[in-house]
This record gives structure tokens, C-alpha cells and sequence, in this order.
């Protein structure tokens, strides 16, 4: 969930400097060496059906330039399905996939980064880490959000950064800097609404381990849980590896 | 107008059933013209329509061939600057066992990527599921179908529909039905979506992709991205819009395309023939209406106009109702010609619509009604030329003038000489066709001569057989020339077409049989499908140690087949073991020394080229071939050419480990099997069927077997060739009939005067049938020598132009040992009606006529 506050939190212009140190700041006081949690996804559709998913996630590296491993737990239609990640700055994240039945693993090009990410209402380009050099901000004012203060700053994402959006706006707290909500614009139109709740102090970092998504076309929305979160815990490097997708089934 | 009303109406109302057969004649020549055509265009346009919808939004894919590319190709694809999104696919045709349905095409897609091309719209999925790729992912048994596939077959979301694999029968599961007239309906809606990697696992395609669909990036012009990814791709691999694929497929079928084409051209020729006659008899029996037109001030132009109106009229309503009946028979041809594809050229589609352009339409019938007004021009300008003064002489024009023969004769000769000069300046295109066109039309002109030479022949015994009516009959035929020799030469034309047809399938099965024999010798043929021409399914190289292991074999041969594009055109290429099989098979060799070419051709310095393909591509032994490989262009020397009937757009017989090589690709499409002496043949082949068929789709056929499927698709083949043929035959019975028809409404009075002084009934019966025997026996003479000259210039034509193929000559004996009975037969059957009509009218009529 970080990855994708990270994310937001990211994209944007240098118009104002006050906006972007604001950003700027909320992304190193979410800073972690490594995180590991178990998370469970809940998507609601239109029809108000849910399905459900569970992973175990561990990433390793500072946000941004990190490696991380997501692994599928349930249900048992998806077990043991592994995606690798190496978030790079500047550019798009490469990503493998491991799919147990097939004994194969797949390299996954998000060429179209508007695609969703496996029918949730992320799309990949949401879960992206770049950096905050790649969008232009601009402090709006200030409004209450969920009982907070927050600024409340527009991102505008530069050329090079080929985004879907063509702005989004931004809620963080004042108090702790965490990013409360997240509304996309895609050509003047709202695309997707984004909520984080439930914030915690995790290992000193205010984290929400909660995460609303509400696709506005689709009027689906998808609920993210993080349990047994924790930063900055040793990791193996070599369990970022291919080689270590194929293993650990 | 006013002329047509008051002579030509009245004219037509009489002669009903004469203006009935003549129109007849374009009728089938049209018919047979739009049927053709729009049954192959039905199954061409299926198969493109397959493809754009299959395509989606894609606008450029990456191919190389059949032969597909490693799975890096795509990292550089996607890679590549212009590119927006570039996902694998597989195609692959699969049999599913429900009676009526057909193949089901399997597109094997990679989910992650593939719905930013192409449009699911999925119908009453389960959305959990269906619309969560990581589960239709994370399950390899899941499988996407359309709507229009699951009403036909009564299944339904969850359900299991079993496919044929490499693993032999496999169960999938419903996970999605897809709606819509788009990606669904392609194929007829038997389409199957799933998995790429699971597809790669279950069709035998190891870690390689049919091809890549990609769309560029906004801002980029496709033709400016299609360029610099060819050149960042390099040749090997080939960039091109979907819609090229269509064009390959056409290149691939352009032979069928071209026999069509000459079937209806044949057809409408002989059509042209009995137009001709009925107009020239036409113009004889009207000739007093003629004279009198003429004396009341017509003039010859408005006489000719007159008759070219009327040619012109019985042009459009026979092309009408030709079109009529050719859009009627496309329906059953379509059918044929989708099988006829899937076994000839592996490219199974199934046309569901039959439905003609209207470009085709037209112009069948602007050819129809240029036929009709080509072979009226002749007749319409000697009515123009009608004396009005010899109008009355009955019988006087019927005769051909001597100076008029000599004439046609001198004519006749000289096209005769230039058609044999021609012949030894045939290598140029130019003077080969100048010396068929030549050679055709001076036997055309010659047939008056003939007609009457050969008459005279059969007077003789005639009278021997009948005397009276014998010699009546003979009398009949010397008479009327014009008549005569239009039917004749009709006829003669039916019988040139039947023996061409026949002798170059003569040459073609014993030529193909002789290779056959020759090239396909070993005891076993072990293929992934059913039919050796189709490629979905691939072995891995495993099953080939697996095999050499099996008591009783001694020698498997690993083959892969794959078409592969040289210079823009699909060829086959054939990679085997050739130290093997040149130590097993002992190919005709045309150019280079088997003694050493196929050591060198074993060690990958070089190739050996069929037949058709080095005579059609005109490449040489001592050639350099540059070959696409996926890895780069590969210079291959030409070392060898073989007389080898495997492909009609031929064959590069290569050695496999230059092709693994190069193409970095080590499946299989099939093993010759050679066993041990003294093996039995039907329980190895049960061995070898319980040992590695549960566990791999696999079909053993012997080699009788596999002579029988080449056999079968020779037939298949021939199948236009025999359409052909009844057409032919048809329209000659038409001639006949026409002819017979005029020749007793001509000769009514004569008849009814015979009949007046004491003429049997059986008497003037006996007479039409020796007349009508004697048009046959006539036709089927100058057919026969007319056919012999038809058959020395296709055999060429099918070398030179076509496919390539060197066919020995050999007259078709049996054929035309069968023609005499069939032609005779149906001149005799031609004849019983009018001879009927004849004895069964009224005789005071009869009398007063005219």
C-alpha cells in the first residue's frame, strides 16, 4: 500500500516548491529499508459481488529502487502464483510472473499502463514508484479530510511520464504527512477515487493499513487490508530473484 | 425497338426452346464463373475476416512464417521506442469431438497484456473469475468461448469441453463466454481463447510464439513504426499489417484461384460456340424476313444493330439468370472449397456466408454479355450483308462458298505454321501463348474443311448401316456447314477441354504416384494431426530418442515442415536429417550430383530445391538463396534440384540442424519410421499407438496410408478438374441438342414430304439419330486431335506459370476410351426428342411450313 501512496505522492511539476517539498517530505517519512505483510484484496463490483485474495508481500530497497515478491495465498484457484517486481525511478517497473500449473514464468510488459492490474481497480500505473521529479505540484489550499487537516495539492504529471492522468489531486495530513485521499483525473474527468484509512504508527512510520479504490467508470471498488506489517526486517536478496520465483512454490 | 417488337418478339415466341438452349449456354458459363468465384472469394474473405477480428485493434504483427520465433523476440519488440503494446499469440486449430462442429481455433493469448489489443466482451461470465486474468492464468485448463460456439453446441459457463493435444485428449473449462460480432464471431464463432504459456504446453510449441500483435505508440504513424521496427527487427522476422496475412493466404491458393478462373473461362468460350451457331442459324432461317426488312429500306447497319440488340438481350438474361444459379451453387462449392484448403494448404476456415461482391456480379455480367455480343457479331454482320434478292433461295446461304473455304483454309494453314514457329521461340511467354491461341483457332477454322472431309468419310458407312437414312443423314450434315461445323467445333472444344483436363491428371497421378513411391518409403509416418498438411500440433525432439529405443524400429528420421516467406511469397521449407534420407531415398535429381551434393546439404553448406521451385522462382544449382531466419538472413548455395511434389509453391529441403540453428527451434512435425525386417507392420504400429499415444497426440499411419491421403487430396484437387468436365459436357449436349432442334425445325417440310411419299416413322427417326451420332463422331474426332494440341500447351502452362511441376505427356487413352460411349451416348440422347418431334407432329403442318 505504501507503494501506491508512494506513487501518487510522486506524480507531479516544480510551479510551486512549497507543494513539492510537502511531497516530497511525505515520501521520505514513508520511507523503509524493507516491509513484509500479509494483505487481502476484496474487489466489489458493480453487482456488489466480492471476490477475495490473499498474498504475502516482501519488498527490499528503499522505495523507488526497490525488489519486491508477491505471492498468492488464496484462493486456491490462484496459490502459488508469484509476481517478481524491480521498481526503478525512472522509468516503468519490470515484473515476472509465476504461474505454478504451467511451471512458467512470465515477463510482464505494462506497455499499457492503463491496464488494470489483474481485475482490480488499480491499474499498474497506480503501483508504480517514480520519482518526484517526474510531476508538477501546486498547492491548492487546505480542507478537512476523515476529521484531519490536510493540504490539498494538484499533481501534474510531466510528459515523460506518459501518464493516464492528466491531474490528480492530493490530500495529506498536516499532522504526519500521510496521504489521506487521491482523486485521478483522466482528461478533466474523475477516473478513480482513492481512500487510506485505519493509519497507524507501524515501527515509527504512520502507515494506513487500509485502502479504498473506487473506479468511477466501473463503479467497482476494491478494499485493501494490510495485516502483520513490518518494516526494515532482513531480507535475503536472493529471494528477489527469478530463480527464487521458480523455487519457492 | 419497333424492329424487335414486330421481328424479333415474334421470332423468340417461336423458337421458344431454341432461344431457351442458346441462352443456355451463357447461363453456365456465368453460373459456373460466379459460383466459382464466389465460393473462393466466400472462404478468402472468412479467412481475412477471421483475421481482423482475431486482430482487434492490432496494427502491425511480428512473423516469421510458420515456423514462429523464441520468446526474446518480444522483450525487443516491446522495447522497442514506437511500440505501445506488443503481446504474443498462438494459433492453433483444434478438434473437439462435437459431431458437426468443426475445428475450434484456440488463440493462445497472454492475458496479462493482450485485452489492450483486442475486446473480450465477455457475456454472462462469472466476473470473479472470467474477468480476473491472474485466475484464468493461475489455471491452464481455462478456456474463453464464444457465444455463438456455445448455442450451437448446448454448453455452458463451467462446463468441460474436451480438445485434442500434444498431451492427447484434454478437458478445459468454460471459464468465459465472449459476445458480440467481433473477436467472437471470428472463425464462425468455433473460436477458443487461452492461455499463451498453456497453449505453448499443450500444442507442443516449446518457448516460442506464433507471432506478435502490437499497436504504436499515439502520434506514431504505423507505416513510419512498421519500418523501424523491420529495421530494428532485421529481415528475419517480417513486420506487416494484419491484412497481409490474407494476401499470403491468396498467394498460397492463387493456383486454385487460377484453375477456376480457366474453368469458367472455358466454359463461357464454349458458350460463346452455341451462340454462335444458334445466331448463325438464326440469320439462315430469317433470312427472307431479312430480305424483306432490306426491301422495305432497312439498311445493313440497322439489320446488323438488330441482330447484335438481340445477341445482346439473350447475353443479359442469360448472364442474369446465370448469376442466379452461380450465387445458388457457391453455397455447395464453399463447402468444398473450405475442406479443400484445410487438406491441400492447412489453412482451415470456414466460410458461414456465401455472398458474391457486386464488382463480381457486374462484371460476370458485362463478360456474360460481351460473350453473347462477341458471338453474335459475326452472325448480326452477314445479316447485314443478306441480298435481299437470294434472300428467297432457300438452303443458299447454308453453304460455305468454295472461295470462302479456300480462304478460311489458307487462313487456317498459316496460323498453323506460325503456331509451330512459335513453338521453338516458346521459352518467351509471349510466343508460347501467340502459338496456343494460334493453334486453337486454326483448328476452329479448319472444321468446315474437316467437317466435310470427314462426312464424306462417314457417308459410306452410313449408308452401309441404313442405306436411306444413311445417306439422308450424311446429306443433312453436307448441307449445312455453318450449322454443322458450329456444333462441331463446339463440341470438338468440350472434347479438347475433357482431354487436357484428363491428361494432365493422368501426368499428375502418375507423376505424383512415382514420387510417392520413390521419396515416401518408409514403413511408418508418425504426425501430430490427422492430415500431414496441418501444423497446429508439434512433437518435442524427446520423442524421436524415445522412438529409436522401440524393439523393432530401426531408423526414425525427424521432419519439420514450415512455411516460410522467400521473397514476399509462402514456401515450404523442409528440414530433415539428410544423411538419413539421402541413404534411404533416391529422389529424381534434375541438377547437381546426388553423390556429393547431399553430404554437403548434410553438413549445412547448402540446399536442395524442388523442382517447381527452382522452375518457377527460375533459381539454379550453383544460386545463392537468402533465407529469413528469425536469427537473421541465412545465404543458403542451391547445390541440387529434385523433382519433389511435397508443396505447389515447392520446397527448400535443408538439413535440421541448420534450421535448429538458425530458426532456434527443435519441434517436430512428424518422424519417418523405418523398422527392422520382418516386423509386422499392423502390430508395431499397435505398439507403438499404446506406448506413446495415452500420453501424446500422436497418428501413426503407414505408408499406404499416407499414398492414399496424397491420393485423396490429388482428388480432391481433381475435383475441380471433374466440375470442369460435366461442365464441358454439358454445354456440348446443349450444342448438340440446339443443333438437332434447328436442323428438324429446318427441314420440317422436308421431313413431312418424306413422310407424304411413304418415310416410316422409324425411317426419319433413324435418320436424326445417325445425324446426331454422326455430330458426335465428328466432334469427338476433331476433339481428340484438337485435345492432343490442348494438352502439349497446359502440361507447359502448368510448368511455366502455374505450379511448376514438370508432368510427362501422355495422352489420356482411357479418357477419351470413355468420351466415345459419353459423347455418343449423349448425341444420341440429344437427338431422341427432336427425332420425336419430328414423327409426332402434324404432317399438313409439316407441309404447309414455309
Amino acid at each position: 500500500m505504501n507503494r501506491l501512496m508512494l506513487a501518487l505522492l510522486t506524480a507531479a511539476p516544480l510551479i510551486a516548491q512549497d507543494a513539492r517539498s510537502i511531497v516530497d517530505e511525505a515520501q521520505k517519512r514513508s520511507r523503509a529499508d524493507s516491509q513484509r505483510y500479509e494483505g487481502t484484496l476484496e474487489v466489489i463490483d458493480s453487482k456488489r459481488k466480492i471476490s477475495t485474495k490473499r498474498w504475502v508481500y516482501e519488498r527490499l530497497g528503499a522505495a523507488g529502487e526497490s525488489k519486491a515478491v508477491l505471492r498468492f495465498t488464496a484462493p486456491a484457484e490462484v496459490k502459488g502464483v508469484a509476481l517478481l517486481i524491480f521498481n526503478h525511478p525512472d522509468r516503468a517497473s519490470d515484473q515476472w510472473m509465476w504461474t505454478p500449473a504451467v511451471q512458467r514464468e512470465r515477463r510482464i510488459a505494462f506497455q499499457d499502463r492503463r491496464t488494470r492490474f489483474f481485475g482490480t481497480d488499480f491499474t499498474f500505473e497506480d503501483l508504480e514508484e517514480r520519482d518526484v521529479d517526474r510531476s508538477g505540484y501546486k498547492l491548492v489550499g487546505e480542507e478537512n479530510y476523515a476529521g484531519a487537516l490536510c493540504w490539498k495539492i494538484e499533481s501534474t504529471p510531466k510528459a515523460e511520464a506518459r501518464s493516464q492522468y492528466s491531474r490528480l489531486y492530493l490530500w495529506i495530513r498536516k499532522d504526519n504527512y500521510v496521504l489521506t485521499q487521491a482523486e485521478c483525473y483522466g482528461k478533466d474527468r474523475l477516473v478513480r477515487r482513492i481512500r487510506y484509512s485505519d493509519i497507524e504508527k507501524v515501527q515509527n512510520i504512520w502507515t494506513p493499513r487500509m485502502l479504498e479504490v473506487h473506479d468511477v467508470e466501473r463503479d467497482s471498488t476494491t478494499v485493501m487490508k494490510l495485516e502483520k506489517l513490518q518494516y526494515n526486517l532482513p531480507l535475503p536478496a536472493e529471494n528477489f530473484t527469478l530463480q527464487s520465483l521458480r523455487r519457492e512454490q | 425497338m419497333m424492329l424487335l417488337r414486330l421481328i424479333t418478339w415474334p421470332y423468340v415466341r417461336k423458337h421458344l426452346l431454341r432461344c431457351v438452349l442458346t441462352t443456355a449456354g451463357i447461363v453456365l458459363g456465368v453460373a459456373v464463373f460466379v459460383g466459382m468465384h464466389t465460393a473462393n472469394q466466400s472462404v478468402l474473405y472468412a479467412f481475412s475476416r477471421t483475421v481482423d477480428r482475431i486482430a482487434g485493434t492490432t496494427q502491425l504483427q511480428v512473423s516469421a512464417g510458420e515456423t514462429g520465433f523464441p520468446e526474446d523476440v518480444l522483450d525487443r519488440v516491446q522495447a522497442h521506442p514506437d511500440v505501445r503494446v506488443a503481446v504474443p499469440v498462438i494459433e492453433a486449430a483444434v478438434q473437439t469431438g462435437i459431431q458437426g462442429q468443426g475445428n475450434l481455433l484456440v488463440l493462445g493469448v497472454d492475458m496479462t497484456g493482450d485485452r489492450a489489443l483486442r475486446d473480450y466482451d465477455l457475456d454472462n461470465a462469472d466476473e470473479a473469475i472470467v474477468d480476473d486474468p491472474l485466475v484464468f492464468i493461475a489455471q491452464p485448463d481455462s478456456i474463453i468461448v464464444s457465444r455463438q460456439f456455445t448455442e450451437r453446441t448446448g454448453l455452458k459457463l463451467n462446463d468441460k469441453l474436451t480438445m485434442q493435444t500434444m498431451q492427447g485428449p484434454r478437458r478445459f473449462t468454460i471459464r468465459g463466454v465472449m459476445k458480440g460480432d467481433g473477436l467472437a464471431s471470428a472463425f464462425g464463432g468455433n473460436l477458443a481463447i487461452m492461455d499463451i504459456y498453456a497453449a505453448q504446453m499443450v500444442f507442443g510449441r516449446d518457448r516460442s510464439f506464433d507471432r506478435i500483435d502490437l499497436a504504436v505508440r499515439e502520434g506514431v504513424k504505423v507505416e513510419d513504426a512498421q519500418r523501424s521496427l523491420q529495421a530494428a527487427l532485421g529481415p528475419g522476422l517480417q513486420v506487416d499489417p494484419p491484412s497481409s496475412r490474407g494476401k499470403q493466404f491468396e498467394a498460397v491458393s492463387r493456383i486454385y484461384s487460377l484453375n477456376a478462373n480457366v474453368t469458367s473461362l472455358f466454359a463461357l468460350f464454349i458458350g460463346l460456340f452455341l451462340i454462335y451457331n444458334t445466331f448463325s442459324i438464326a440469320v439462315t432461317q430469317r433470312r427472307s424476313e431479312i430480305g424483306i426488312l432490306r426491301a422495305l429500306g432497312a439498311s445493313r447497319g440497322q439489320v446488323q444493330r438488330l441482330f447484335l440488340i438481340e445477341s445482346g438481350i439473350a447475353g443479359l438474361f442469360g448472364s442474369i439468370l446465370g448469376i442466379l444459379l452461380g450465387v445458388f451453387l457457391a453455397r455447395g462449392l464453399a463447402v468444398y472449397v473450405g475442406s479443400f484448403f484445410g487438406e491441400v494448404y492447412g489453412v482451415v476456415e470456414r466460410a458461414q456466408e456465401v455472398s458474391a461482391k457486386p464488382s463480381l456480379l457486374v462484371f460476370a455480367l458485362l463478360i456474360g454479355i460481351a460473350t453473347s455480343l462477341i458471338a453474335g457479331w459475326i452472325p448480326a454482320r452477314s445479316a447485314g450483308q443478306v441480298d435481299p434478292v437470294k434472300a428467297l433461295q432457300k438452303g443458299r446461304v447454308q453453304v460455305i462458298s468454295e472461295g470462302e473455304n479456300r480462304v478460311r483454309r489458307w487462313t487456317a494453314l498459316a496460323m498453323l505454321a506460325a503456331a509451330i514457329g512459335c513453338v521453338f521461340l516458346g521459352h518467351s511467354s509471349f510466343f508460347f501463348y501467340t502459338g496456343y491461341m494460334l493453334s486453337v483457332v486454326a483448328v476452329l477454322l479448319l472444321t468446315p474443311a474437316l467437317c466435310t472431309w470427314l462426312t464424306n468419310l462417314l457417308r459410306n458407312p452410313l449408308k452401309w448401316l441404313r442405306p436411306v437414312e444413311g445417306a439422308l443423314a450424311a446429306d443433312s450434315l453436307l448441307q449445312s456447314p455453318r450449322r454443322t461445323s458450329g456444333t462441331v467445333a463446339a463440341l470438338a472444344l468440350s472434347v479438347a477441354l475433357v482431354i487436357g483436363l484428363g491428361g494432365i491428371a493422368k501426368a499428375s497421378y502418375e507423376t505424383i504416384r512415382e514420387w510417392a513411391d520413390n521419396a515416401l518409403n518408409p514403413d511408418f509416418f508418425i504426425t501430430s494431426s490427422e492430415s500431414i498438411t496441418q501444423r497446429s500440433f508439434r512433437f518435442p525432439p524427446s520423442l524421436g530418442d524415445e522412438l529409436r529405443k522401440v524393439e523393432g524400429v530401426d531408423e526414425v528420421q525427424a521432419v519439420r515442415t514450415a512455411r516460410i516467406i522467400y521473397k514476399d511469397t509462402p514456401v515450404m521449407l523442409v528440414a530433415a536429417d539428410i544423411e538419413s534420407i539421402s541413404r534411404r531415398v533416391k529422389m529424381h535429381v534434375i541438377e547437381g550430383d546426388a553423390a556429393t551434393m547431399y553430404p554437403r546439404v548434410a553438413r549445412g553448406e547448402g540446399v536442395v530445391l524442388s523442382d517447381n521451385f527452382a522452375l518457377m522462382r527460375k533459381v539454379h544449382a550453383g544460386d545463392v538463396l537468402e533465407l529469413l531466419s528469425p536469427t537473421g538472413p541465412v545465404r543458403m548455395p542451391v547445390l541440387g534440384v529434385v523433382t519433389d511434389y511435397s508443396d505447389q509453391q515447392g520446397t527448400i529441403l535443408m538439413d535440421r540442424r541448420v534450421f535448429i540453428r538458425n530458426w532456434r527451434d527443435d519441434t517436430i512435425n512428424a518422424f519417418r519410421v523405418y523398422l527392422k525386417p520382418g516386423m509386422d507392420r499392423e502390430a508395431m504400429r499397435q505398439k507403438l499407438q499404446n506406448e506413446f499415444g495415452g500420453r501424446t497426440r500422436l497418428f501413426v499411419m503407414t505408408n499406404t496410408e499416407l499414398k492414399q491421403f496424397i491420393e485423396r487430396v490429388t482428388d480432391q484437387w481433381f475435383g475441380l478438374t471433374y466440375v470442369q468436365i460435366i461442365v464441358a459436357v454439358l454445354v456440348s449436349i446443349l450444342g448438340i441438342v440446339n443443333t438437332l432442334t434447328v436442323s428438324i425445325t429446318d427441314r420440317k417440310r422436308e421431313l413431312g414430304v418424306l413422310q407424304a411419299v411413304g418415310g416410316l416413322r422409324n425411317q426419319i427417326r433413324h435418320t436424326i439419330w445417325m445425324e446426331a451420332i454422326s455430330i458426335g463422331v465428328l466432334g469427338l474426332a476433331i476433339g481428340f486431335a484438337l485435345g492432343a494440341v490442348h494438352l502439349y500447351y497446359i502440361l507447359d502452362v502448368a510448368k511455366r506459370d502455374l505450379a511448376g511441376f514438370r508432368l510427362a505427356y501422355r495422352y489420356p487413352v482411357e479418357i477419351a476410351a470413355v468420351l466415345v460411349p459419353v459423347m455418343l451416348g449423349s448425341a444420341l440422347f440429344s437427338g431422341i426428342w427432336p427425332a420425336e418431334s419430328a414423327v409426332r407432329g402434324s404432317l399438313v403442318e409439316a407441309l404447309e411450313y414455309e
